[in-house]
Formats: structure tokens, sequence, C-alpha cells
């Protein structure tokens, strides 16, 4: 039975009056807030206003930059090159010449040429002389990059993209030399003009053969090892002949292995096959020739540029700053769920595939302004030191933003950083735990990149390297290497990859589990 | 259309755990509704569904007639207090206020009123971990008429105040009520309850075990029972007794009498010329009230669930 004890029982009654102030029907409460709104805009206000208004986020925006920018020094003082110091050309291959005074003009059909490797080059030529170095012109046809003329070093007029067989004519005009292609040897096509300024009076014109030695790579345990590989290269020529516009003897042919610039630092020519060193016997052919080797500067494509890509190494200190990244996605999700206020976000808006997209949004953007910052001084910041360490032209041409593979690299490292960060932020809404998602997405970005780079098959290492979250980084590749696993947008396309689906399984999740 | 808090045949279950079991009722505008059952019931549960914060397994639970989940600007609809420390601990209570009110396209003054209403202004620019318990149900009372809403939704709001914060706290249920608002509160304590709620909806186990009024409440209760202070308390049992009363002893000199009214047992008393030195009706307290309702919500409770007397063990 009840104690009598209670006495606020009095009061309790005196209280029922309210119970029949307002009933159904009656007008009730109505909000004095007027013009209250829920369009995309405000969400997007609300995001930021909580992303802005915590010290967590702030400091790793702040250390998005800081740790990008300061690694930046000591990452581009770690690698050198003393490319400059090689020689600038290579003048490398088989010539069957002989002299001719003044002007004129050869022409030859290069009935077939060996795919020895897709510079190789099978044509025509004149050159000063047969001392290497010295300056020339010359039309050629190659396996993979069509119809060329190419001129002293340093000049490459592209023709059309077609290869052996192929008539080729080369005609003197004083300093001026005129290449032109034909399919039938009637009807010529016209290259290019190339001005060979130096040119002696008599110089050495005919038949030339080359094939630049083949980059072969070899992966070991814990890093890569690259090697040239000689590669030979065999063309036939016929209907050869010479039309000087002066009436002159022609002493005939003779076989030369020219050996001269860069070439002499790799594999010397030795076994190529002498077709019958000296004189041939005259005639317009057929003639075989071998030659390897390469004709090439700065400036010809077939000649290599220094290997290092010296934007990447400008921008390679994102590889630290990635972490407050990854930090500050997961925080900007899985802090919610630690206090509970996701109930408050998603009591504010019911709507949740709204709000993970306006988080996305926010998010992403605030990291593309601080990882455009941070990549743009990481770019500026390097240049310096990298020409201080002999990257310099013009092994290594200075990278400038009006470059468009350059200016792809430095908004593609902000790029990069923001979609990581929506990676990020879908991985703390689907755990909910801050430490267990920044565990997740660090080691899904580190630990294949450690595996690949333990893994003795360049093959397993590059399909690593194509699957991680990290192939999105190839977005600041500026030049082909052998060692790059995927494209650039084919790797940003990775990441994306990655973030779209997280983002999908975390908004599939928040929308059908309890908050 | 009249704004309530409408439940109808509302499930949940969490694996094993029946949390809400086919829970129906309606609170209405204009009263302090309180809501009780002991800690585990099923009222957070409950209003976590009404925010469609969680999704019942079965039933509906409406807003001024509409789930939750379709209303667009809902600060403006619901104002609700779910769990005080739910801020985080670096963000300032303004900016706290201030990303809510931009959700909802709210003005930012309105921000400023509402920290004003709670006595918070002078912490406006304090970071919520720094606040006590106090400052944070204050912050939490404040998010939740930020959208100056006509349904209010408070979870727990006494925990953890102070004597003063209780004070304050039913005078605001009291003028939100008063101003014609829906003010749904929980409580696992009815004492906590008494002097504020007009209604109360009783809970144990996820089921409804009464929805009444405050005033009816304690009139059943109270009926018939009459307390009575006499040195003579064997004579005067047995006097009442053989007139049909039923007695008990509550202490040496105290009986409690039912079935007989008041006057009644004076007479009967005086005509025996028996010396009483208080006779009067009692007024049961809602907590006493509260444990009879729950009591009897055992003893009729439906033999599906013979486990079912949470209520018991605690009454």
């Amino acid at each position: 039975m009840s104690q009598p004890t209670g006495r606020t029982g009095v009061e309790q009654t005196d209280r029922t009056g309210a119970d029949q102030t307002f009933r159904d029907g009656q007008p009730s409460y109505r909000t004095t807030v007027r013009n209250a709104r829920d369009g995309f805009g405000h969400l997007l206000g609300a995001e930021w206003t909580k992303l802005r208004s915590v010290r967590s986020s702030v400091w790793c925006l702040l250390a998005t930059v800081l740790l990008t920018v300061l690694i930046t020094p000591l990452i581009s003082a770690s690698s050198s090159t003393n490319a400059n110091e090689a020689p600038h050309f290579t003048d490398q291959f088989t010539f069957v010449h002989q002299p001719m005074a003044g002007d004129g003009t050869v022409v030859a059909r290069v009935s077939s040429q060996l795919n020895s490797q897709e510079w190789a080059r099978a044509g025509l030529m004149i050159k000063q002389n047969t001392t290497a170095g010295s300056p020339y012109a010359a039309i050629m046809v190659t396996p993979r990059h069509g119809v060329r003329l190419q001129a002293n070093f340093n000049t490459d007029i592209p023709g059309p993209d077609l290869g052996a067989p192929r008539w080729l004519r080369l005609t003197r005009s004083g300093a001026v030399i005129t290449g032109s292609e034909s399919t039938d040897g009637t009807t010529w096509h016209p290259v290019g003009t190339v001005r060979v300024g130096a040119l002696a009076p008599t110089a050495e014109i005919g038949m030339f053969v080359a094939s630049p030695p083949v980059l072969r790579v070899t992966k070991t345990s814990g890093g890569s090892s690259t090697s040239l590989v000689l590669s030979l290269g065999a063309a036939t020529f016929d209907r050869v002949t010479i039309q000087p516009n002066a009436p002159q003897q022609l002493p005939g042919w003779s076989e030369l292995m020219l050996n001269g610039g860069a070439g002499t630092k790799g594999a010397p020519p030795a076994n190529v096959p002498s077709d019958g060193d000296g004189p041939f016997t005259a005639g317009d052919g057929p003639f075989t020739v071998h030659g390897a080797g390469d004709v090439a500067g700065y400036g010809i494509p077939s000649f290599p540029l220094g290997d290092d890509d010296i934007v990447v190494n400008s921008l390679s200190g994102v590889q630290l700053g990635l972490l407050a990244v990854i930090a500050l996605g997961v925080l900007f999700a899985a802090g919610e769920y630690k206090t509970g206020m996701i109930r408050t976000t998603f009591a504010a808006t019911p709507r949740r595939r709204r709000v993970l997209g306006a988080k996305a949004i926010v998010v992403g953007v605030a990291v593309f302004v601080a990882g455009l910052v941070a990549s743009l001084i990481a770019f500026y910041v390097a240049q310096p030191v990298l020409r201080r360490h002999g990257y310099q032209p013009p092994a290594y041409p200075h990278p400038t933003l009006a470059d468009g593979t350059v200016l792809r690299a430095v908004i593609g490292t902000a790029l990069f950083l923001a979609v990581l960060a929506v990676f990020s932020l879908s991985v703390g809404v689907i755990l909910k735990r801050s430490a267990r998602a920044i565990a997740l997405v660090v080691g899904l970005v580190l630990v294949p990149q450690i595996v690949a780079s333990l893994v003795p098959s360049l093959g397993v290492a590059n399909w690593i390297n194509r699957l991680t979250p990290t192939a999105g980084l190839a977005i600041q590749h500026t030049r082909p290497r052998f060692d790059y696993a995927i494209a650039p947008w084919g790797g940003f396309a990775v990441l994306c990859g990655y973030a779209g689906v997280a983002l999908v399984v975390a908004i599939w999740l928040v929308r059908r589990r309890d908050a | 259309m009249a704004t309530t808090i409408e439940v109808r045949d509302l499930r949940k279950r969490y694996g094993r755990t029946l949390a809400v079991d086919r829970l129906s009722f309606t609170v209405a505008a204009g009263r302090v509704t309180g809501f009780v059952g002991p800690n585990g019931a099923g009222k957070s549960t409950t209003m976590r569904m009404i925010l469609g914060l969680d999704a019942p397994d079965g039933g509906a639970a409406l807003v001024g007639g509409r789930r939750y989940a379709t209303l667009r600007t809902p600060l403006c609809e619901v104002g609700a207090l779910l769990d005080a420390g739910a801020i985080h601990p670096s963000r300032r209570a303004r900016d706290h206020l201030l990303w809510m009110a931009h959700s909802n396209g709210i003005p930012r003054r309105r921000v400023d009123t509402v920290l004003a209403m709670v006595g918070l202004e002078s912490a406006a620019r304090r970071r919520g971990g720094g606040f006590s318990l106090g400052m944070r149900q204050r912050l939490g009372i404040a998010a939740a008429l930020l959208g100056d809403p006509p349904v209010l939704m408070f979870d727990e709001p006494v925990n953890g105040l102070d004597p003063e914060g209780i004070h304050w706290m039913r005078g605001l249920l009291r003028r939100l009520a008063d101003e014609g608002r829906v003010v749904f509160v929980s409580s696992h304590l009815m004492s906590e309850l008494e002097g504020s709620a007009d209604h109360l909806i009783v809970i144990g186990r996820g089921r409804l075990i009464a929805d009444t009024s405050v005033a009816q409440l304690l009139a059943a209760a109270s009926q018939d029972l009459v307390v009575l202070r006499t040195v003579q308390r064997s004579e005067a049992m047995t006097a009442l007794a053989s007139h049909g009363a039923t007695v008990a002893a509550i202490n040496r000199d105290t009986v409690t009498v039912r079935g007989l009214p008041a006057d009644r047992i004076a007479a009967l008393l005086t005509e025996r010329q028996l010396r009483f030195t208080e006779l009067a009706p009692h007024r049961a307290s809602l907590e006493e009230a509260y444990m009879d309702l729950t009591r009897d919500a055992v003893e009729f409770s439906t033999p599906d669930t013979p486990d079912a007397s949470p209520v018991a063990t605690e009454a």
C-alpha cells in the first residue's frame, strides 16, 4: 500500500487546466522562423561551417600544405643527374656512301625494313663527311613512326605515317636540303626542307641504316635496373640513283660504320655483320645494309631525354601530405559518429544522401584548394633545388605550367588529394570508427607500394601499382618511363573508382542503417 | 492540422530484444506530456523513430500527420534534444547552432536569439568540450528551439541539472506548452516530472502501460484511501473491518483504510469512543501512483511473455 507522504499531487491537479486550452482543430503553434529553406546550397553551407569550426579539420588542411611543401626540398635534393655531361648526340649507323660535288639528287627505294626497333631508320643521307658528329640531313622510313626528315641531331620533320616499301628522294640545293617520298617513284610528295649551313661543296651522300638500342628493365626485389640492349637493323635498297647537277666522275659505293656520340658509351656495334667492307660493286642495287645505333640528339624523339620525371620529383612531397588528407576525410565523417552528432545531422536533414553528397563536395573542394596551394608551392620550391642537382636543359628542359602535361600534373595533384579525401570520408562513414578507417585507408595507400617495390617481378609490381588508390598519382607523370604502370588519366580513374564505389556503399549503408 | 506526435502500432527489434512492442499513443499540443518508463523501456528508441533516425520494424510515427523523413525544414517543425553530449568538443557553441541553422536555411540572428533564451550568450564563443553537463543541456535546448518548432521532444532533459537548472527547465517546459506547442519529455524517474507534466505516457518493456492525465492518475491512486492515526490501533482496525473496510497497519499508530469514506470512519470511531489524532484522505504522490500503475501493469500483462516483469522487480 502507498505511503501517505506525497503532497505535490495538489500542484499537479491544478495544472490540468492546460488540458482544456488546446484541442484538436484549434489553431496550434506555428513557427516564427520565416523563409526556412532546405536547398542544397544551405546544406553545403552547413557542412562547410562544420568543417571550418573544428580545429582538427583546419589543422589537417594546414598540415596537408605544410607536409607537402616542407618535404619537397629534401626529396628534390635526394637525386641528381649528370645527363648533361654525356654527349648531346649520337652518330652511330652504317653508311653506304660516295662523295658528290655540288648540288644534286639521290633517289632510292627502301623495298623492305626489319622492325628491329620502333625508331629503326633506313633511308638516304647527305653528310658533311664521315666524321662522327658532322652536319647531315636525312630522309628515312621507320617501322613505327612513318617517314621523317631529320637534320643536324636537332631537327625532326614528320612525314606521312607510312613505312617500307617506299621511294625516298633527297635533293641538295646549296645549303638547302629537300626530302620527298613516293609510293611509286613517279608521284613525289615533299616531306620538308631543312638548312644544313655548314655543308661543304663536296659532301658524302648515300644510304644509311640505324637501329637504336632497346631499353630492358630488370626488376629485382627492392628495385629495378635498366640496361640498353643492342638491336640490329636491316633494310634493302634498290633503284638507287645519284644525279649530280654538275657532271662528275662518281667513285662508287663504300660502306662505313660510324660510331660516335653518346652511343660510344653503350655497347659498341662490333658485332654488326659487314656486308663487305670497302667498295661496293657499282650499280643500282639491290643493297642489303645492316646497322645498329642511332643518328639523333636532343630535339629528335628517339634520343632519350634524362630518365627522371622531374615534375614527379617536384610533387612527390604529396605522398606525405596525403596522410593529413586521409585523417581529415575520415574524421569529417567518423567524428560525427563518435560524438553522436550524426543524429543531429540526420534529424536536421533527413535526406541522408544529400548530406553525404554535401559532405563529399565540401571536403573535396576544401582539400582541392589546399592541395593546389601545396602543389604550386612545392613545384616552385623544387625547381631551383633540382637545377642545382644537374637537372638542366638540354637533357632536362625547365618545366613550366604553360606545358599541358606539367599543368595537368600540378592541378592533378590537387585533384588526387580531393578524390582521396572523398574516398577517406566514405570509408569513415562505412566503418564509423576513425582509427579503423584511417588504418584501412593508409594501409591501402602505403602497403601495396611497399609490396610492389619488394616483389621481384615487374609485371606483378605494375599490376599492384595499377590497382591501388595511389595509381591516381600517375596524373603527375609528364613523360613516359619504364616503371610507370599506368597512364595519367587511367591512374586517376582508378582512384576515382575507389572513391566512387566507397561513396555508393556509404550512401547505401547510411540510408538503410539506423543513425 | 493539429500539431501532434502520433505513434501507431510502432515496433522495433534489436537482435533478439524487442525494444518497442506495438506502441500507440498521441501527444497533444498545449500540455507537457511526460514519457516515463524505467531504463531500457524503449523511450529513446521511440523518440529516435519519431525523428526518423531509426527505422521502425512495423507501424508508424507521425509528426503533425507526416513522417519525419518527409519534412523539408524539420528543425522548424520538430525540435529535439536527444543527447546533450552529442557535440564536437572543439566546436564553439555558436558554430554548433550555426551549422544547424544553415542546414535548414534559418536566419543567422536566430542563433543569437536562442543562445539568449537558454542563457548561454556569454558562452557562445566557448568550445563545447569545456561545457558542464548543465551547459550542454542548455545548448541542446537551444538547438531544439532553433527553428521555433511547434513540436518539441526532450530525452531526459533534467538529467544532470542542478536544482536551479531543474527549476529553470520546469519553467521552460511550462512556458513552451502554454504557447500551444507539443512538449514531449522523457524521464526514467517519475519524480523528475512532478510539477511539470500534465499528461503521462508510461511504458515498460516497449509496451504502453498507461496514457493518462496526471490528475486522473493521482485520483485513481488516491481513491478511497484514508490515513488514520490512533493510539488504539487494534480496536480501530477491528471496528472498521467489521464495517467492511480494508485496513492495513502502516506502523505502531497508523493505519490506512480503504472502502469507507473519511466522514463515515470518523462517525464510527466517535461512536465507539476510540480516540484518533489524525484522519485524512490520502493524496498519493506521482511516484506512488506510478508504482501502483506499473505493478498493476505487470499483474495484468499478457501471459505470452512469462519473463516480462521488469517493472515488478522495481516496484
